[in-house]
């Protein structure tokens, strides 16, 4: 623990020991409302789960995360992107992780993350922008919905969203109760000019709506006065990530009894269309960002035993082609990979129907083919997870989906 | 016009232009006086400037740099031999854009000046971009605002800028002569290629982003064949290797050989059939409906007015693409002077406009000790940055998350300290805003408690916030 830590843990009344009682005094009443803090509305009690959904913007090259080293096709398949600056990460006799993913393998080792390969939308096109507008609202076609399926499920479950951003991503849209955090450089403004402007905003409802929640949101956070980076941290190593730094304050939200049941995350430079054997290219710096973060939300989440209550999806829009293209890198493709973890998950397994590698068992000749529908992983997160009913799944979180079975993946 | 010549003083002002301390400067003819700011943009001001050739030899400067990191001199690491090469330039290229733009008096070609670079997006975000943003805009987008609309399209592809953004510079034909060279050098050396083949970034993203868009895809006005075939087409199109030398950015020895067909029609091999195949591009009527629904999006509302739309389009088919038609008809449409403000500013806009409203202008920019783009950038956007080649989003709903508006309160605040003893926050308000202050809002102003708060107040009033 860094000195600030048990400086902050002196000064809020939410420190993991005052979380703990929280969690025995709840069990003995048997009932939330007891507490008065969680009386909100919405508000997840200390034993609800967590759902933490991470984006990765620019199309994740799947092979590249999640090399099949053991398909007989990989390698001529694969050419260059088949070499690695150290040994891929092992998993099973097939499948093994980019050798940036340190943490994570070491979740599969203790059966606490899965692998979802040959995955990917109903949408088979290639436009980042059209795909990611499909994952995020849960249609089948762009611009079908407007709202996106983490907001209706949190609607249908009556639970709070946080958006690690400063804008509201689409897949939290809709009427769900949706806050947004990102960090500060400036000082807070005075209480006196926010009422001011509160009644300023009256007349202005979507103004005002993001003032409101912005000034609870201040006052929940638990570092709202220290987003200055821990001293000695300059000094111990280089400062983490923004990734890094978003994920750790995302556990300490979800952490709170009265926090947000489900987060967003995203990180952007998935785009590999060049350079990707570089052992400092954009894949590699970009895995290793990502496992870093897995890596911080788990140790803040497991510091309060919410983590056994978690469950981590990692998803991008669409995965990339198999071939090298000419400038070693790939170029938009279909089927990818997504990653599951957190206690709640069934780990230790790769989770796929293996579709092959060799250029007729591609989608058009070109990429690793979707045999797994993505919503199906949802759904059996947000069935299982966030108790969601299979009615509201099928129709309202992902309209006219009643075809795609929810797959089991979390302990039972 | 139903409206009040006052009050469509304030719309032009605000709505078509960044904010004015005084909408006395805006004459009784509103439509007028932003129909004589039609033409190309301002030239860009500030110092450090480079033009396109200027930048691409810092560009390989760049590449001697990184080549001497090799062997780095004694106590230094590879990575301080080329850190900070284009510092100076990007802290240039950044003041200027947010200068220029406080100090206009012709803010209707500013603001399309920015609509356009978006449009076009080069990003700085990208390594082998940096350096090249300011000289992109200044070179291929300021002076082609208010001409057809092909020019703009063909300066913006053929520009380095784009040409690397996009990685057509890396793209060589699979057929081409450098990539069967190649393949004999790598066998002959028993080692891997360096140039292997196409790379369809470019292509994709002219047609999606910047001609057709992602809707032609959908209605099937093209395909990934005709992806692929434009790539073709693209391929040897490059960086010259004598930055002076522009004329000789197509090279041959990378360009895919034989006939393209792309959008059922047959393009000839080499340099001409890019420009042919976007002046159809640029004719083609999901261009015109594209263009049309972007232009009226970013002045009028996130979900811009049906009929103002189809006419901008009519216009835009009818005058060939000249842009300078279709911002005349903007302005003069009556769906485009609605009294209540549906657009919220972008963060950049919103500084700016304050920097305007405190007639700071250039001066605000200038100063060392107050960081411009870091305004910005505190508010979430980050300037000559943007995240994809889409550009920053044009929607409300994107910059209205709780924290934006948050970071927008903190920021105020800090402006209005320094400030806020110096201005008369409610004449301000009222010189500035005119008939569009509201009732409300000039109350809060009137009842602040200090000079400080009523700036404070009157920056992040919903008047102010949006236009």
């Amino acid at each position: 623990m860094n000195p600030n830590d048990r400086q902050r843990n002196d000064r809020f009344p939410q420190s993991p020991a005052r979380r703990r009682l929280f969690t025995a005094a709840a069990a003995v009443t048997g009932s939330l409302a007891a507490w008065p803090t969680l009386t909100l509305a919405g508000a997840a009690g200390p034993g609800t789960n967590r759902l933490v959904l991470v984006i990765l913007r620019g199309g994740l090259d799947g092979l590249g995360a999640a090399p099949a080293i053991g398909d007989p096709d990989f390698a001529a398949a694969r050419g260059p992107l088949g070499q690695f600056a150290a040994p891929p990460l092992r998993v099973d006799p097939t499948f093994a992780l980019h050798p940036s993913l340190v943490e994570l393998h070491a979740m599969v080792g203790q059966r606490e993350a899965a692998i979802v390969h040959a995955v990917g939308l109903p949408y088979r096109e290639r436009s980042h922008f059209d795909a990611q507008q499909v994952l995020e609202s849960g249609g089948t076609r762009p611009y079908e919905l407007s709202t996106g399926w983490l907001g209706r499920a949190l609607v249908a479950s009556g639970s709070k969203g946080l958006a690690l951003n400063t804008t509201v991503p689409l897949v939290l849209r809709g009427r769900a109760d949706v806050d947004t955090w990102a960090p500060s450089v400036l000082p807070d403004p005075s209480a006196d000019l926010v009422a001011r402007l509160e009644r300023m905003y009256a007349g202005d409802p979507a103004l005002a709506t993001a003032l409101e929640r912005a000034r609870q949101l201040r006052a929940d956070s638990p570092m709202a006065t220290q987003d200055a980076a821990p001293a000695g941290m300059a000094a111990s190593g280089p400062r983490p990530g923004a990734f890094v730094t978003l994920s750790r304050r995302a556990a300490e939200f979800l952490a709170q009894a009265n926090g947000p049941q489900a987060a967003v995350l995203e990180i952007g430079g998935w785009d590999t269309h060049a350079n990707q054997t570089n052992p400092n290219g954009p894949l590699a710096a970009g895995l290793r960002q990502l496992d870093l973060g897995l890596a911080a939300l788990r140790a803040g989440l497991a510091a309060d035993g919410a983590w056994q209550r978690t469950a981590v999806v990692v998803v991008s829009e669409f995965g990339r082609e198999v071939a090298v293209n000419g400038t070693l890198g790939t170029d938009h493709g279909t089927g990818g990979v997504a990653f599951l973890l957190g206690g709640a998950v069934q780990g230790g397994r790769v989770v796929a129907d293996w579709p092959g590698l060799a250029k007729g068992q591609r989608y058009e000749g070109r990429d690793l083919r979707i045999t797994t529908d993505l919503r199906a992983v949802l759904k059996g997160v947000l069935g299982d997870h966030l108790k969601i009913a299979s009615r509201s799944l099928d129709a309202e979180v992902f309209p006219d989906s009643a075809k795609v079975r929810p797959l089991q993946l979390l302990r039972g | 016009m139903a409206v009040s010549p006052q009050l469509q003083a304030a719309i032009a002002a605000h709505r078509f232009g960044l904010g004015e301390p005084d909408l006395g400067i805006v004459s009784r003819d509103a439509e007028g006086w932003l129909a004589a700011q039609i033409g190309p943009a301002d030239p860009a001001r500030g110092s450090g400037l480079l033009d396109t050739p200027g930048a691409l030899r810092l560009v390989a400067e760049e590449r001697e740099r990184r080549v001497a990191a090799k062997n780095p001199p004694p106590g230094m690491t590879a990575e301080q031999v080329v850190s900070g090469h284009y510092r100076e330039v990007l802290i240039a290229d950044a003041r200027s854009r947010l200068a220029t733009a406080a100090a206009t008096q012709r803010p209707f070609a500013e603001r399309l000046q920015w609509f356009w670079a978006n449009h076009f997006t080069v990003s700085v975000l990208k390594g082998s971009t940096r350096g090249l943003v300011g000289a992109f805009e200044r070179d291929a987008i300021r002076p082609n605002i208010a001409g057809r609309f092909e020019t703009l399209l063909v300066a913006a592809t053929t520009h380095p800028a784009m040409l690397r953004y996009l990685d057509n510079w890396l793209s060589a034909g699979p057929h081409s002569r450098i990539v069967a060279l190649e393949a004999r050098r790598a066998a002959r050396r028993d080692e891997g290629t360096r140039v292997s083949g196409i790379n369809e970034n470019l292509a994709r993203e002219v047609l999606e982003l910047h001609t057709l868009g992602a809707e032609g895809a959908r209605n099937g006005a093209y395909t990934q064949a005709d992806v692929t075939a434009f790539a073709a087409v693209l391929s040897g199109w490059r960086i010259a290797r004598d930055p002076a030398a522009d004329a000789s950015r197509f090279d041959p020895d990378w360009h895919e050989p034989g006939r393209k067909t792309v959008l059922g029609k047959s393009y000839p091999e080499g340099p001409n059939a890019l420009y042919e195949l976007l002046h159809d591009l640029a004719r083609h009527p999901a261009a015109a409906r594209f263009v049309a629904t972007k232009l009226a999006r970013h002045f009028v509302a996130d979900e811009p007015p049906p009929a103002l739309v189809d006419r901008l389009a009519a216009v835009y088919l009818k005058s060939d693409g000249q842009l300078g038609e279709l911002y005349r008809e903007l302005i003069h449409h009556e769906a485009a002077w609605t009294p209540l403000p549906a657009k919220l500013k972008t963060p950049e806009e919103f500084v700016v406009s304050t920097a305007r409203l405190l007639a700071a202008g250039e001066r605000m920019f200038e100063r060392p000790e107050v960081n411009a783009g870091g305004a910005v950038f505190s508010l979430g956007q980050r300037v000559m940055a943007a995240p994809s080649p889409a550009g920053w989003s044009d929607r409300g709903d994107d910059w209205l998350g709780p924290d934006a508006v948050w970071k927008r309160v903190e920021w105020a605040t800090r402006v209005a300290d320094r400030a806020g003893r110096s201005v008369d926050a409610r004449r301000l308000a009222v010189e500035s805003l005119g008939p569009r202050l509201g009732a409300e809002s000039a109350r809060q102003i009137e009842r602040a408690a200090d000079g400080s708060q009523a700036l404070a107040l009157l920056l992040l009033a919903p008047e102010f916030q949006r236009r």
